[in-house]
């Protein structure tokens, strides 16, 4: 009896001990620790609006994978500081979470100057960097880490404004182009494909002026651009000094044939304060909401549901694109190795919202760009024509 | 013809701006003048009231002159208080230009958090019915959006101007600011008439701001942008010179009309801050301050 009792104990004191030790170990065991993924992201000051964008595509991108058993099996955190829209904190955080927190993969940021300045210190760590780049200047440098996926190259902004203006016949061409540029590196870096589609078109450019920001009044410009007769005008600018000229536009009764803006009519605020005036103005982007690639539904829906938007910010998509695109060159090399990530990158097909993309040795997909119009309030696909949302409407209709 | 034509709708969209950043620049030069306070925050206020007139406008179709009924004795009564609680207090301090500097910036950071809460980062454009609609007197165009924010501005800067030199508070704000201990043994109240200039200023800040709004979108840093015309109206124009920063202001728009006529656009700041430095080296004090 006594003997039963002692082994009933001594079992008992035994098992329980070793089932606990056990069963720590096994949770132990199976809660992988998580792959962080950190950088840095406009979240206060100038260019915050943008960033907060961003730093909810690369959260919902976090979401859904962690839903789906995570990257690696392995569940994803980010880890994201506030570079307070300034691109030397966005460098040294840069510094920090590559040598102090020792994340596993680098986030992309925003702007294209805190890219641009982010860029050396992945290539200095041989840390993947996908992001928008700073323009083509950024990417010829020789950086081999870096990838745009998908970029924003001002270089290519209006290759899709031209390529479908090639479509219109020549005698409804445009004949004399005026453009009014800001002076700043964005600004310079449109320059680009202006003068290669004007001079394969045959376009002339009767005024070619910069001026720099804030722009105090835009009606000599376009008092200007009228007298001279012309008939494309390109507002290569931002949201303010992009109101600014169309509303010049339209206190002169300039109508010319077309009207392209820079950055500013792609954003949600340029059709909600500007109204009908914003209608009919030319654009480029690298990534829409409504491209028929797959998952952009997906992102309608949540910016919808959750941020009460209807159509998804343009910066949010381009997060989630970014995000889609490192996702995969881990996938692809099967590692949180950086260079098997990059070598996986540079020779492998990446599919995203944006589109499809191959990287060549600058790690820059081949140029392309969607060209939109603002057609009754919506920024509509123009241009290339598999991705058409609405028929275009040219010449643009006289001021109402 | 052609040239003509640019030129004077240059000159005369430059005036309409000048006159603009002149009703913005008066307050600023007031407090500067009489308090020795320079007031950082001062754009921020307008900016406040451009948010109210924008407010106004498009929940509840005001015209956004008719919002200056409701934010100028709203900023009037602000400025007193902050004068009463925050600016009282510097006073003392040795160095009153500095203190005030820091405390006003201190403060226009706030305000800006506060209409980032508010109003969020996003654009905002005033659009009215006659947002682009434009007087033409031949082929120049006088723009209905920067004539009434010039109407304003005249508005505005002839009440201060008549505060000051008609009114028996106005003298005493005068004499505080040419000799004030003068002024005090006489027996002028200087805290009394310094809360009034104050909050007059800051008043006048929330008209430049309404009329700037017709002009440019705006959002809540965009009165560190302001601010940098602001403090080219009063340097030109001479601290505390009411009708100094009139002028100045009308020149500043005219310089820049002028060198969108005549100069390639991206000299235009180049010019307008050499025109600065130039007027600080010749004369440091402004160019109509007696």
């Amino acid at each position: 009896m006594r003997k039963k009792l002692f082994r009933k104990i001594y079992g008992f004191n035994i098992l329980i001990p070793l089932f606990l030790i056990f069963y720590s170990f096994g949770l132990g065991i199976g809660a992988e620790k998580p792959i962080v993924i950190g950088g840095s992201l406009p979240l206060t000051g100038t260019f915050s609006a943008t960033g907060k964008w961003v730093e909810r595509g690369y959260q919902f991108w976090a979401e859904e994978i962690n839903s789906k058993g995570g990257l690696l099996g392995r569940p994803v955190k980010l880890l994201i500081y506030d570079d307070k829209s300034d691109a030397k904190e966005a460098v040294n955080l840069a510094e920090k979470v590559i040598t102090v927190d020792k994340v596993d993969l680098l986030l992309g940021g925003y702007p294209g100057t805190a890219c641009t300045a982010v860029m050396p210190v992945a290539e200095k760590h041989k840390m993947v960097y996908v992001s928008m780049g700073g323009h083509m200047k950024s990417f010829s440098q020789g950086y081999t880490y870096s990838f745009g996926g998908p970029p924003l190259m001002g270089e290519w902004w209006y290759l899709g404004f031209f390529e479908w203006m090639k479509t219109v016949p020549p005698d409804k061409r445009p004949k004399k182009a005026a453009i009014y540029t800001m002076n700043n590196p964005i600004g310079m870096a449109l320059m680009d494909s202006i003068y290669k589609g004007c001079k394969e078109l045959g376009i002339e450019i009767v005024i070619d002026e910069k001026y720099n920001l804030p722009l105090t009044t835009a009606d000599p410009m376009i008092t200007k651009a009228k007298q001279m007769k012309a008939d494309l005008l390109f507002a290569n600018g931002m949201f303010p000094d992009g109101v600014m000229t169309i509303r010049a536009c339209k206190a002169l009764d300039y109508s010319p044939k077309a009207i392209v803006q820079g950055i500013g009519s792609v954003i949600p605020e340029w059709t909600r304060e500007l109204g009908k005036d914003g209608d009919y103005i030319f654009s480029g982007t690298s990534w829409h909401y409504k491209l028929k690639y797959p998952g952009n539904d997906k992102l309608i829906r949540v910016a919808k549901e959750r941020f009460k938007e209807d159509e998804p910010p343009l910066y949010f998509g381009f997060g989630y694109a970014w995000m889609q695109t490192l996702q995969q060159g881990v996938e692809g090399a099967k590692s949180l190795d950086q260079t098997k990530i990059r070598d996986w990158l540079k020779s492998n097909e990446v599919r995203t919202i944006a589109g499809n993309f191959k990287f060549d040795e600058r790690g820059l997909p081949k140029p392309f760009i969607y060209l939109t119009q603002v057609i009754n309030g919506t920024v509509e696909l123009i241009w290339p024509p598999d991705m058409r949302t609405h028929e275009p409407v040219y010449p643009k209709p006289p001021w109402k | 013809m052609f040239n003509l034509i640019v030129i004077i709708q240059s000159i005369v969209s430059g005036l309409l701006i000048g006159g603009i950043f002149a009703l913005l620049g008066v307050g600023f030069s007031l407090t500067w003048g009489v308090m020795k306070v320079i007031n950082i925050a001062h754009a921020a206020f307008g900016l406040l009231a451009s948010y109210i007139a924008y407010w106004g406008l498009n929940l509840y179709g005001i015209d956004p002159i008719l919002s200056l009924f409701l934010s100028l004795p709203l900023l009037f009564v602000t400025g007193l208080f902050i004068h009463r609680f925050l600016i009282q207090h510097i006073t003392r301090s040795k160095d009153i230009i500095v203190a005030s500097m820091i405390l006003t910036f201190g403060l226009a950071i706030i305000l800006e958090n506060i209409m980032l809460l508010a109003w969020t980062p996003d654009e905002r454009l005033i659009t009215t019915s006659y947002s682009s609609k434009a007087i033409f007197l031949g082929d120049i165009i006088i723009r209905i959006s920067n004539l009434l924010g010039f109407i304003l501005s005249i508005i505005g800067i002839s009440t201060i101007y008549l505060f000051l030199y008609h009114t028996k508070t106005g003298k005493a704000v005068r004499a505080t600011w040419q000799d004030p201990e003068g002024a005090a043994l006489q027996g002028v109240n200087l805290q009394k008439v310094s809360m009034i200039a104050f909050g007059l200023a800051i008043a006048s800040s929330g008209a430049g701001g309404v009329a700037l709004a017709y002009m440019y979108s705006f959002n809540p840093p965009s009165h560190n942008l302001w601010l940098i015309f602001l403090f080219l109206v009063v340097i030109v124009g001479g601290v505390g010179s009411i009708m100094g920063s009139a002028i100045s202001g009308l020149l500043i728009g005219l310089i820049t009309g002028l060198s969108n006529a005549f100069f390639p656009m991206q000299w235009i700041n180049v010019l307008l801050f050499g025109l600065l430095m130039v007027i600080l080296l010749i004369k440091p004090e402004g160019l109509f301050k007696k």
